[in-house]
């Protein structure tokens, strides 16, 4: 019964948001921005996300996310434009589409291979909000019974895995980038006792950084300098036929198109890891279960759909940690969480108390924009594609604009873009050296809960760490991250080395003892 | 980003700088009240306000630390001694003058420029104006030489605003002539697109790419200020004589 009053209430709230056709305008005006944030190299969903931050600060929350998660999930199928086209991925999300897209595009299949992205990219969005309606109130329940430590490892461990798993070099460059993050979290007044820390007397500082146009910063300057920097050229773009959906090929690749948003769903809910991992992951097990391995490459349709489908699915997952505990899934997300806290709504296990039918809603927002994304993709691609020719030299100029008036625009404080600004060019400075920025991000959005959480955890066992070994969810967390850090040390992977040479040569011999008695017999 | 063996040299001192920070982070952790009493509450070490940022210190300066061991085992000694030597030879000079530092350098100066100079003191739009002109035709037309001569010659008008407000003159000229420093920043917007035509006018080529950026430099601000000011409602950081004709304009009583 509760289910279909579940699915009833669903429904309800996907024909309120479709009622309203100021919703609906903003619907598609925002998934035709995200498509061309995603379709433009250089432009990033995440920087979409956080400069339609400012102009959503006046809208209510529902509004809001209406436009903010039509731009992530626009954005993110957008990116397979420029990689089809011009073998040039126009997002992170999208690299593992050039690989055969833009094969296809040169055999003058670049409309079919559009077609495909459009319907497989709805698909994953599609099936990743049934994962946030179901999902969620499991993840809810659970999240209720933690307590202050597991919060704590929690935070540490999405810093953690998000460093080891963007990381473009060595690991520890990524935990590196997650401690700074964790620093810039820990500017302001305390939270427990209001002991000004790091503010070195400017009042501005007291209430710490201000999330946003410190996200800003660190996504929208490095891209800008280093586009401009290295004179990045958009080249020359493949012809493209008439767009079709190709229901027919979607049909015959049901169990790969579930597979692959399984992969997009379970991705995106790791903290911190977005959807370029997700479409390479999902590349990787096409290739690797595929009766022909060889077509890979070549301009393979089922690996087109394999990455596209992934890294949309990719959205909602990333929305399951986000909801219910407050850890963004994505870098996206970690936007969103910056905008849902301008609004208001404080993300985590409260959420269905405070905001009862909040969750529904982001999951009827994500089914009417991926609908609103299929629709726009076959009827406007043609038009889109047009943005591929406007020069970056134009363009990234006027994001700066954007990205300096945003910033203001968000507490109306000049004093924000005297930080977005330091903040770009560290980071732009990090990204050079092979520091990723997603967990510096993650950490200044998880640092607050990760202090807050560990102190009072503290207070409460009167300083003793020994509840984390007491209670399973605390101990199964604290083994994680024990492992996590171990992995990436050469003695733990010589010693892993040898027990599984040990345990294969045991094996050997139980064979062919087994193999002796056999014959004996 | 690097390459490989770049990056493995590079990680010796962006780790010792990240050790260092993390050490730094540690000394002004310990200044927090630990033990003593703030606010009239008596700490004990596990709520004090310094406990994360200890943490947090501490974990950067190890993680810095293992980074710079990690480069330096596959530097070598030979490779450190190399990059010394790079660093305090000729080499160095000639890295900061290549053409993609350049590029570097002028985005980093229209932005502080933009940010700290401009935005707090000049009308928005046309400091935003003067911005775009500049940004977009250094890097549209596509030339180092011409990118290399319009940044001097923003380098020279941006040290004539610095002067002009470091003396305070627009407060004094502000009876004789209101927004001076708006009419100063148009002035320099003209100079700057005069010198920028002089530069480009015998390239037929270029001359098209000039009235582009002419257009969108000043399309743009018009486009995204007054969105931001009359329909989300945000004040502009700056309002001056553009602000005060678009809202007579705007708020005309017809």
């Amino acid at each position: 019964m509760m289910v279909f009053e579940r699915i009833g209430s669903f429904f309800g709230i996907v024909f309120h948001l479709a009622a309203d056709p100021i919703n609906i305008a903003i619907l598609f005006g925002s998934v035709l921005m995200g498509i061309i944030f995603g379709a433009m190299p250089g432009l990033t969903s995440t920087l979409g996300v956080a400069l339609l931050t400012a102009l959503t600060y006046g809208m209510d929350t529902s509004m809001a996310m209406v436009c903010l998660l039509a731009i992530y999930v626009g954005g993110t199928y957008g990116g397979s434009y420029a990689s089809i086209l011009i073998n040039i991925p126009g997002t992170a999300a999208a690299a593992a589409t050039a690989l055969d897209g833009y094969p296809l595009a040169c055999k003058g299949e670049g409309g079919r291979a559009i077609g495909l992205t459009t319907t497989s990219s709805a698909i994953g969005t599609t099936i990743s909000m049934l994962f946030v309606v179901s999902i969620s109130p499991i993840i809810s329940y659970f999240a209720l019974q933690f307590t202050s430590f597991e919060f704590f490892l929690l935070a540490f461990f999405g810093i953690l895995i998000s460093g080891t798993l963007t990381s473009p070099d060595l690991v520890i460059k990524g935990w590196i980038a997650g401690f700074l993050g964790l620093f810039l979290a820990c500017v302001g007044r305390d939270l427990l006792q209001f002991y000004p820390r790091f503010t070195f007397g400017f009042s501005e500082l007291d209430s710490g950084v201000e999330v946003v146009p410190v996200l800003i910063g660190a996504f929208g300057i490095p891209q800008i300098i280093q586009v401009l920097k290295d004179r990045f050229q958009i080249g020359e773009t493949q012809k493209l036929q008439r767009i079709i959906p190709e229901i027919g090929t979607v049909v015959r690749n049901i169990p790969a198109i579930i597979r692959s948003a399984l992969i997009g769903v379970g991705i995106g809910a790791v903290p911190g890891i977005g959807e370029d991992i997700a479409g390479w992951v999902s590349y990787g097990t096409a290739k690797n279960t595929s009766k022909h391995p060889e077509t890979f490459g070549k301009g393979e349709l089922k690996a087109v759909l394999a990455s596209e489908t992934a890294n949309n699915a990719c959205v909602g997952g990333a929305m399951i940690p986000l909801l219910n505990l407050g850890i963004p899934g994505s870098p996206p997300a970690a936007m969103l969480l910056g905008a849902l806290m301008l609004h208001g709504v404080t993300p985590g296990p409260m959420i269905t108390f405070e905001h009862p039918t909040f969750i529904m809603e982001v999951a009827a927002i994500l089914l009417l924009a991926s609908m609103a994304m299929f629709v726009t993709g076959l009827l406007l691609a043609k038009q889109v594609v047009k943005v591929l020719r406007i020069p970056t030299q134009i363009f990234m100029p006027i994001i700066g604009v954007l990205c300096i008036i945003g910033s203001y625009s968000l507490g109306l404080n000049i004093f924000n873009l005297y930080l977005m600004l330091p903040v770009g060019i560290i980071c732009y400075f990090l990204t050079e050296m092979g520091y990723p920025i997603a967990p510096l991000v993650i950490g200044v959005i998880l640092g607050p809960m990760a202090d807050e959480n560990l102190r009072r955890a503290l207070m409460v066992s009167q300083g003793s760490f020994m509840p984390i070994f007491q209670r399973p969810v605390s101990l199964i967390l604290f083994i994680i991250i024990v492992l996590t850090i171990i992995s990436q040390f050469d003695w733990y992977r010589r010693l892993k080395d040898r027990a599984m040479a040990k345990i294969r040569s045991r094996g050997n011999t139980c064979e062919v003892i087994l193999e002796e008695n056999e014959s004996e017999r | 980003m690097m390459e490989k063996d770049k990056l493995r040299k590079a990680d010796i001192f962006s780790g010792s700088v990240i050790m260092l920070f993390g050490l730094w982070i540690i000394s002004q952790a310990l200044d927090m009240p630990m033990k003593d009493s703030w606010g009239g509450v008596q700490n004990v070490w596990y709520v004090s306000p310094a406990l994360f940022p200890l943490f947090v210190g501490a974990m950067i300066t190890l993680l810095g630390a293992t980074l710079v061991r990690k480069a330096f085992k596959i530097v070598g000694r030979q490779g450190f001694r190399d990059v010394i030597q790079w660093l305090g030879s000729s080499d160095l000079a000639r890295y900061l003058k290549t053409p993609a530092v350049f590029r570097f350098y002028a985005m980093v100066v229209l932005f502080f420029s933009f940010v700290f100079l401009n935005i707090p003191r000049i009308d928005f739009f046309l400091c935003a104006i003067l911005f775009l002109i500049v940004f977009i035709t250094m890097f549209y037309f596509d030339d180092d030489a011409l990118l290399k001569k319009m940044l001097y010659v923003y380098l020279v008008g941006t040290a004539v605003l610095i002067v002009f407000f470091a003396l305070g003159l627009p407060r004094a000229l502000e009876t004789t002539l209101p927004y001076a420093g708006d009419w100063l920043t148009l002035a320099f917007i003209v100079t700057y697109a005069i010198y920028a035509w002089t530069l480009i006018r015998s390239v037929p080529a270029l001359r098209k790419k000039y009235r582009t950026a002419l257009i969108l430099a000043v399309l743009a601000p018009f486009t995204i200020g007054p969105i931001f000011k009359y329909f989300l409602l945000v004040p502009m950081p700056m309002e001056g004589m553009v602000v005060a004709v678009l809202d007579a304009l705007w708020y005309w009583d017809f």
